[in-house]
């Protein structure tokens, strides 16, 4: 499979000579005059390798918080394998758009931050390395089975897993308890819960109809499967029964504005958490260092619940966010790169520089204790919360797979929801039309498609 | 000076029916003086204050909340102080991220001044060129320049960006720089000037003396084309300051950002980073300060320069 | 783009000055072609093609681009959000572009009006937000939009009216009011430019035949600053057109803003979001398009006068006759 990875010479546009007359045509007039100097010398982008001795630098596109610190012990250790971290926006899937771009350009870094989502949307870009031939499957027994799973196609492992972000109920333990309110355990349990803090003139939660990312870990939890392949053609299953559960529950909640219906992570999110306006967020277990930042007056009044359940005592969880250290297929030195993402995902040091950060939990079985992972523990008035995340990872449905257009899915989710909050249109629609759309998006990009 | 106003009248043609209009109500407005009335003075001025009002209050909130920490930015009343510290603040800004906003900054500047100074240039040869230069073909090259004008550069900016990035210097200060250079609205300014404030006498006077024609071009041409350079740099300088799609689609490189997409990109992860959002919205007043000083001082070179443009309709 | 051959009987002259036009065009033209004609070129290229892709599932097989057609522009088209997007910014310039042109007339006759000693301070507020860019307005006013945050929202709360600047029904007029702030002062200023161009003594004139002010307003002003309506106008139209800066900024902040809200915004993301330049490509085609129609037909519509060059000559010694009159920038 390696050899389809692609020269630019050799990426089988049969266009390619014409597409290249053309533009030669049209600019090179002008491009000759004033650009003498101006364009990438990097010649050919075939890998170097390394040579004794000699000094690399690789760049890495991250948004975790704190990243630079592991980084730069990795530089103190490794002068002659320097990794400079270049800092991307995450907001509304910009790095992603970042990303793609640069590997249209032919110019994207050695190393990027990739949510587990996405993976499968830069393979259809023939974007990322696959690893096995640098020798990443020795290091498979140091990750959590799923995760590692997470970024394997066929025989090919295209990412090193980093870290998850198995989903929990952030609450405001001291409003729950001067309401009399007792911590939802099942999602009945949740809406009257909602409705008894809607009479207290505050609010449970707001449902962001463009985060179609908590979205689906929602519908995962209900035992929805998205994506799934027979054969070589993509099945697509957005509106099957189980997210149908889960649209029919939140749009209740919405029509009986029991729930917000605000974009969350954003000012008036934030300014919501730190008044106490909003008494509760189903978050991840990335969401703490979140919280402390942004809402550092609410110090020790936040405890962590698990996730309701459809049936009491049920045990299904779901992952939110979560990434990989991916490497890029254009990257000239892949070995090193390769070393460094093990390296920063393995290492007990990095590690734990990168859970000081709060990074979420780490998908290395090895090199720290779960309770090393309460670094905000006063935040939580002194509770044992990664204890909460780690027993959810666990349940964490493992037979999910994302679709290769999930930053697009996203994107149509999104924007059906918006409408359908606007205009009060039917969750269920928003199924049906995202279905629809999905597949006509996958088919698009030439891919073989169907409805599951 | 009113026996020659009189005589202007027929001469200027002023519109019948304005006249005619006018004529019957003459003597009452004799009477009037020729100040207007004070109620009329109040209500303008009142007005003209409610606009103002309108057009600073964001600039005042914006001043406010640069000296406002993250948390009271979303904490306090917007619309006054709380706890300033603006000299801190703003230091905070300047020095973050090893001075990252410092650079983004002289990018900035970079790419307004060096665009906008090669585009004028550019500009006013094209604009000599066909203002002076009778070819064939002329008026062909000066339709399908204006027609430049009127398509979006935004519109643009996208396939730019996929044949830059084939060409291989997308992500570049070139990238951004190279179509800042060009301004179809500035050529047809320059020609329009050019053809009348550049004597053709002139210039053969100086051919007749043995000048070369860039020597010509840039002693004689310049020189009378001054006004309208000013307002073809400012315009363009303005234009490429406020340009943000352009470097957004072709620069990925955070060392290469002009200022907007270094802000959007602070704003962009400030929810991992609380005290970004201080630093947005520091940084958003450090940058704005300067270039409203420039639009407040450079007013006149504006007003002058832009009728120049408005003739064109 | 010399040509000698077709220059009939070239005396050495007229052959120096063939030369030297081109050796002056040259530069720029070599650019424009470069930035406006080449991506033109390209944009329809690519929008004719699509793309293939082999291997299992389409993971890491080949990549084709082959002959599409016109499919991808059936797809922008059949694309609701797309066309939508195009409703929207039509609606949008349809009421924001009056309003704003409107506020600066009526702000520049004020300032005409208004005794001289505040129309300095008073000219320099409404300009300076030109001076803000697009997209720092959009955060600035962002948080003045903002419920819970913004003290705009707050005080009229206290006042018993809840509005909510980000809703669905009103996030195109807030963002309205953005471009309004920014740019009715750079209108208003090329307004005024014309109007000090008008020659003192037709005001003159026609007071002492007794016209009142809103008279002289409406018959005298207002036909003899339309040229700059015009400009006004037209750039405005482009503006609107091009809208991205601000829905993008406002995006992450409202739950009404999607991913197609403008036509540019909608070919951004489909470039960058979706990963597919085709269909992008085909949608910034159809963008240039309906701007060159819109701009072109708007001067038509109001161009019965075309202007000729001797015509600019005039406005351009009348501005800097006015110059000379002074004054008014103290």
């Amino acid at each position: 499979m390696s050899e389809t990875y692609p020269h630019r010479s050799h990426d089988g546009r049969p266009q390619g000579p014409g597409r290249r007359a053309v533009l030669g045509g049209a600019a090179a007039a002008a491009a000759g005059l004033a650009l003498a100097g101006c364009g990438s010398d990097d010649g050919d982008d075939e890998p170097k390798g390394r040579k004794k001795g000699e000094k690399i630098t690789l760049t890495f596109w991250s948004w975790v918080p704190g990243i630079d610190k592991p980084v730069d012990l990795w530089n103190s250790k490794n002068p002659e394998v320097r990794v400079e971290v270049e800092k991307v926006s995450a907001v509304d899937g910009a790095q992603y758009a970042k990303m793609h771009a640069a590997i249209r350009t032919g110019n994207p870094p050695d190393l990027g931050q990739i949510e587990y989502p996405v993976v499968p949307s830069f393979l259809i870009d023939n974007g990322l390395l696959d690893l096995t031939k640098y020798g990443v499957g020795e290091h498979k027994d140091k990750f959590v089975g799923w995760q590692w799973q997470q970024s394997v196609f066929g025989k090919a492992v295209y990412a090193v897993p980093q870290a998850s972000g198995p989903m929990g109920l952030f609450i405001r333990r001291d409003l729950f308890d001067k309401w009399a309110i007792e911590p939802p355990t099942t999602w009945d349990e949740y809406e009257a819960a909602a409705k008894a803090i809607r009479k207290k003139g505050a609010w449970i939660e707001t449902f962001s109809a463009t985060n179609g990312n908590r979205f689906a870990g929602l519908a995962w939890q209900a035992g929805a499967r998205w994506f799934g392949a027979e054969g070589d053609t993509w099945l697509v299953s957005i509106d099957d029964e189980p997210t149908r559960k889960v649209a029919d529950y939140w749009e209740a909640l919405v029509e009986q504005k029991l729930i917000k219906t605000i974009p969350d992570r954003q000012n008036a999110w934030y300014k919501d958490v730190q008044t106490g306006a909003m008494a509760s967020w189903l978050g991840a277990s990335w969401g703490d260092a979140l919280l402390v930042g942004n809402a550092p007056k609410t110090s020790g009044k936040w405890r962590v619940v698990p996730m309701p359940q459809w049936k009491k005592g049920d045990g299904a969880f779901a992952n939110w966010g979560g990434s990989t250290t991916a490497v890029f297929a254009k990257s000239k030195y892949p070995k090193e790169a390769l070393d460094f993402a093990i390296w920063l995902n393995t290492d007990p040091e990095s590690i734990k520089l990168l859970i000081d950060n709060g990074y979420g939990t780490p998908a290395a079985k090895q090199g720290y204790a779960t309770s090393d992972l309460d670094v905000h523990k006063d935040f939580f008035g002194g509770q044992e919360y990664s204890e909460v995340f780690d027993a959810a990872s666990r349940g964490v449905d493992t037979s999910w797979r994302w679709g290769p257009a999930t930053d697009t899915l996203y994107q149509r989710l999104g924007d059906a929801f918006t409408a359908a909050i606007g205009d009060g249109g039917s969750f269920r629609s928003v199924l049906k039309t995202v279905q629809g759309q999905t597949i006509s998006d996958l088919r698009e990009k030439g891919l073989k498609v169907k409805a599951g | 000076m009113s026996t020659e106003v009189t005589q202007h009248i027929p001469a200027d043609g002023a519109p019948a029916s304005g006249t005619g209009a006018s004529e019957s109500r003459r003597p009452g407005r004799r009477r009037d003086g020729r100040r207007p009335p004070l109620r009329h003075r109040v209500i303008t001025v009142s007005l003209l204050t409610v606009a103002a009002l309108y057009f600073l209050m964001p600039v005042y909130w914006l001043a406010v909340s640069a000296t406002k920490s993250s948390s009271d930015l979303f904490g306090t009343f917007g619309f006054w102080f709380h706890d300033p510290h603006p000299i801190d603040y703003l230091r905070r800004v300047l020095t973050y991220d090893d001075g990252i906003y410092v650079r983004w900054f002289g990018n900035s500047l970079l790419y307004a001044g060096a665009g906008a100074l090669a585009a004028t240039l550019l500009s006013a040869a094209a604009g000599y060129a066909l203002a002076k230069f009778p070819f064939p073909g002329r008026e062909g090259v000066f339709n399908v320049v204006l027609a430049g004008v009127l398509i979006p550069g935004t519109a643009l900016a996208l396939p730019l960006y996929l044949l830059f990035s084939e060409m291989g210097f997308a992500n570049t200060y070139a990238s951004v720089l190279l179509p800042s250079m060009v301004s179809p609205f500035g050529v047809y300014l320059c020609r329009i000037y050019a053809t009348a404030a550049v004597p053709d006498s002139l210039l053969e006077a100086a051919r007749i003396d043995g000048a070369g024609e860039a020597r010509i071009f840039t002693v004689l041409g310049l020189r009378l084309m001054t006004p309208a350079l000013v307002t073809v740099f400012l315009f363009q300088f303005v234009h490429i300051w406020n340009n943000f799609l352009l470097p957004l689609v072709m620069l990925s490189d955070s060392d290469l950002y002009p200022i907007q997409l270094g802000l959007t990109s602070w704003q962009g992860y400030a929810d991992r980073q609380p005290e970004l959002y201080q630093y947005t919205v520091g940084g958003a007043f450090l940058s704005v300060l300067p270039l409203m000083v420039l639009m407040g001082v450079l007013q006149r070179y504006w007003r002058t320069g832009l009728t120049e443009g408005s003739v064109k309709a | 783009m010399t040509g000698p051959a077709r220059v009939r009987r070239p005396t050495r002259t007229q052959l120096r000055g063939a030369r030297a036009a081109a050796g002056f065009l040259l530069p720029f033209l070599a650019l424009f072609a470069l930035c406006f004609l080449a991506p033109i070129g390209y944009a329809v290229y690519e929008s004719l093609l699509k793309v293939e892709r082999t291997g299992t599932l389409g993971l890491g097989g080949e990549t084709k681009e082959v002959w599409a057609g016109l499919s991808n522009y059936a797809t922008a088209l059949e694309d609701d959000r797309f066309t939508a997007g195009f409703g929207r910014v039509l609606l949008f310039g349809a009421v924001q572009i009056p309003v704003m042109i409107a506020l600066a007339t009526g702000l520049a006759l004020l300032l005409e009006a208004a005794s001289a000693r505040w129309v300095g301070f008073f000219r320099t507020a409404f300009f300076l937000p030109y001076g803000v860019p697009g997209v720092i307005a959009s955060i600035l006013w962002g948080f003045l939009y903002v419920p819970g945050i913004s003290p705009l929202v707050e005080i009229a709360h206290s006042a018993g009216w809840d509005v909510d600047f980000l809703s669905r029904g009103a996030v195109l007029w807030s963002i309205a009011n953005i471009v309004t702030w920014q740019f009715t002062g750079y209108n208003m200023l090329v307004l005024i430019a014309q109007l000090k161009a008008v020659p003192g003594e037709l005001y003159e004139a026609a007071r002492i035949d007794g016209a009142r002010g809103w008279q002289i307003a409406w018959h005298i002003k207002l036909p003899l600053i339309r040229p700059a309506l015009v400009l006004t106008t037209v750039f405005s139209i482009i503006g609107t057109l091009q809208m991205f800066s601000e829905p993008k900024v406002l995006k992450p902040l409202s739950n009404s803003i999607d991913s197609g809200y403008t036509p540019n915004l909608a070919a951004y993301n489909e470039a960058f979001t979706s990963n597919n330049q085709h269909t992008a490509a085909a949608e910034a085609v159809l963008l240039a398009l309906v701007a060159c129609v819109l701009s072109f037909g708007f001067l038509r519509l109001v161009g019965q006068r075309e202007p000729k060059e001797p015509k600019g000559a005039k406005g351009a010694k009348r501005v800097k006759g006015s110059k000379g009159k002074g004054g008014t920038s103290r």
